[in-house]
């Protein structure tokens, strides 16, 4: 079972050592993929904060959910926990290109978002426009982890790409849970063409494990009772067919978090279809909920910011996407 | 109309830089990895041929789009030149915050037009505007649904106008009951290729939809049908 994959593997190792030298190691890491070159913005100082020593706040985030590990406790596990589907690591994900828009109005702003966003273990390389209000970051941090730290700044911040789309016929895919009992977002995004990111949050769920799989078919007229088979494209009859993601651990509010890879998926593959949860772990149920798997935007290719047919903007919507309560 | 969307396909790769904003001039994958580079660009470079081949078929197939009445059965032509026969079909919940809910099941033969059969219950009487954005994500609300699905950059406009997004699939009318039950038969909605509805959002609006001839200043980028009362992804079903 080569689900969770721990990629980077130098990476975790030295930034497992000392913080301070996360930025460092990150550097010399990075030599091999040469982020100057294929990380190309207008303002080319995108990895100035490398060379001054940022200041490391390990008390970032766990704003909201008790179960979230502390991030130093992370990196500690990562060279241990290869090839262990262990739910909530959110340890050593690959990079990927995300891009938030951001309630900026001043320079200022700029540099208190990207001050924030560099002390954030995994974040390789920001970039900000104010006029646009957009912020690119590149790195291994789950979405989670930037958004609470974007929200950390005071500022309201919205995710609205992830992935190149340029790169991949469809870079990235959502599904939505919307209640009345289960509320959630699962967030696919292609790294390359053989490793895809997964990333899910959950609330409303029955305490306990549950398995949770991308199923054939995105019919939901009749909830996950119409979603068809655990996605298989391969001919032959698997065992562990490709589309299972093995299972969630709610906690005892009903939250659950996951964050990791898997191998082969090609998001393009899945749109249309459905990520279903089931009330077991084994999924011997038919599933509790199920939801589409939808097209979202890459980086660059949405900059909407105003819905004109009822005049709602970024800010005003909900944005939503760690829910711990219903809303 | 496989043709058309494949057209607009090839339009889309070519242009994909179009919708990026100047200011962030290149971006390239931050990956190393050669595969996706590779296999991308033959993809672009298979597409353009192609579609100049299936443009005459575009001309020569072309038809205006149609709205029959619910009652009646939408006759799908079969077309002499058929490779494979297949119906493809797929289906979407809308649903919202108020009590305006519904199904809509879509279904394609081969390449020929897609049937649309919606079914929405809870609306006001009249006509309310129906549209399939772009993207099927709603975490930002209708934001992040991006704008009508627009792949040939066309303004809006009525269904059977030449110069309408292929999201433009004008009004849906619901009677005393607020139950609408319509059948559009349309063109420019593929269930396959690259510029398929599959994953993108289906919306039912408050008002209704002017098709771009309104004189309002959003008449010719929504329609002007106000806000949304309920959307739905447009999901895979089984043949």
């Amino acid at each position: 079972m080569a689900f969770l994959r721990s990629v980077a593997t130098t990476t975790a190792i030295a930034a497992s050592a000392l913080p301070a030298a996360f930025a460092l190691s990150s550097l010399s890491s990075s030599s091999s993929s040469s982020p100057s070159q294929s990380f190309r913005f207008p303002k080319p100082q995108n990895l100035s904060f490398l060379s001054s020593t940022p200041s490391l706040n390990p008390n970032r985030s766990c704003l909201a959910t008790s179960f979230t590990n502390s991030p130093s406790a992370i990196h500690m596990d990562a060279p241990t926990s290869e090839q262990k589907p262990s739910h909530q690591s959110d340890a050593a994900l690959p990079e990927l290109l995300t891009e938030y828009m951001v309630d900026m109005k001043c320079e200022g702003c700029v540099n208190s978002v990207k001050n924030k966003l560099q002390t954030v273990d995994g974040v390789k390389s920001v970039e900000v426009d104010l006029n646009s209000q957009v912020v690119r970051i590149l790195g291994s941090t789950p979405v989670k982890t930037m958004t609470e730290a974007l929200e950390q700044t005071g500022r309201k911040a919205r995710l609205i790409g992830q992935g190149i789309p340029e790169d991949f016929l469809v870079s990235a895919a959502v599904a939505e849970f919307k209640g009345p009992d289960i509320f959630g977002v699962v967030r696919l995004a292609q790294v390359n063409m053989e490793l895809a990111r997964i990333e899910a949050n959950f609330s409303g769920l029955p305490p306990g494990k549950h398995g949770w799989s991308i199923n054939e078919f995105g019919d939901v007229t009749e909830g996950a009772a119409s979603t068809g088979k655990v996605f298989n494209p391969s001919k032959e009859e698997a065992n562990e067919p490709l589309g299972d993601l093995g299972t969630l651990d709610a906690d005892e509010n009903g939250n659950a978090f996951f964050s990791g890879v898997k191998e082969k998926l090609r998001v393009a593959d899945l749109i249309g279809r459905s990520l279903v949860v089931y009330g077991t772990a084994d999924k011997s149920d038919s599933g509790i909920k199920a939801a589409v798997i939808a097209r979202s935007a890459g980086v660059g290719e949405n900059y909407k910011k105003l819905c004109t047919c009822d005049g709602t903007t970024i800010w005003e919507a909900t944005g939503n996407d760690f829910v711990t309560s219903k809303v | 109309m496989q043709a058309a969307l494949a057209a607009m396909a090839a339009h889309t790769v070519m242009l994909s830089t179009y919708s990026s904003p100047t200011l962030f001039s290149q971006i390239q994958s931050p990956n190393s990895h050669p595969l996706p580079h590779s296999s991308f660009h033959g993809l672009s470079v298979k597409l353009p041929l192609k579609s100049q081949f299936q443009s005459m078929f575009l001309a020569a197939a072309h038809k205006p789009l149609t709205v029959v009445a619910a009652t009646e059965k939408a006759v799908a032509v079969p077309k002499p030149l058929t490779v494979v026969a297949a119906t493809k079909k797929a289906v979407a919940v809308l649903k919202g915050n108020s009590s305006v809910e519904g199904v809509v099941t879509l279904s394609q033969e081969d390449d020929g037009p897609t049937t649309v059969n919606v079914r929405i219950t809870g609306l006001t009487p009249g006509p309310h505007g129906f549209h399939l954005h772009e993207y099927g994500d709603t975490t930002n609300g209708c934001i992040s649904t991006g704008p009508h699905f627009n792949p040939k950059s066309l303004t809006h406009g009525a269904p059977e106008d030449e110069i309408r997004h292929a999201g433009d699939l004008g009004n849906i009318v619901a009677n005393a009951d607020g139950v609408a039950e319509v059948t559009i038969v349309d063109n420019q909605i593929s269930l396959t290729g690259p510029d398929a509805v599959i994953g993108r959002a289906l919306v039912v609006h408050e008002l209704e939809d002017d098709l771009g001839k309104g004189g309002h200043e959003l008449s010719l980028s929504t329609g002007n049908a106000g806000g949304r009362l309920a959307c739905g992804v447009v999901g895979l079903t089984p043949v």
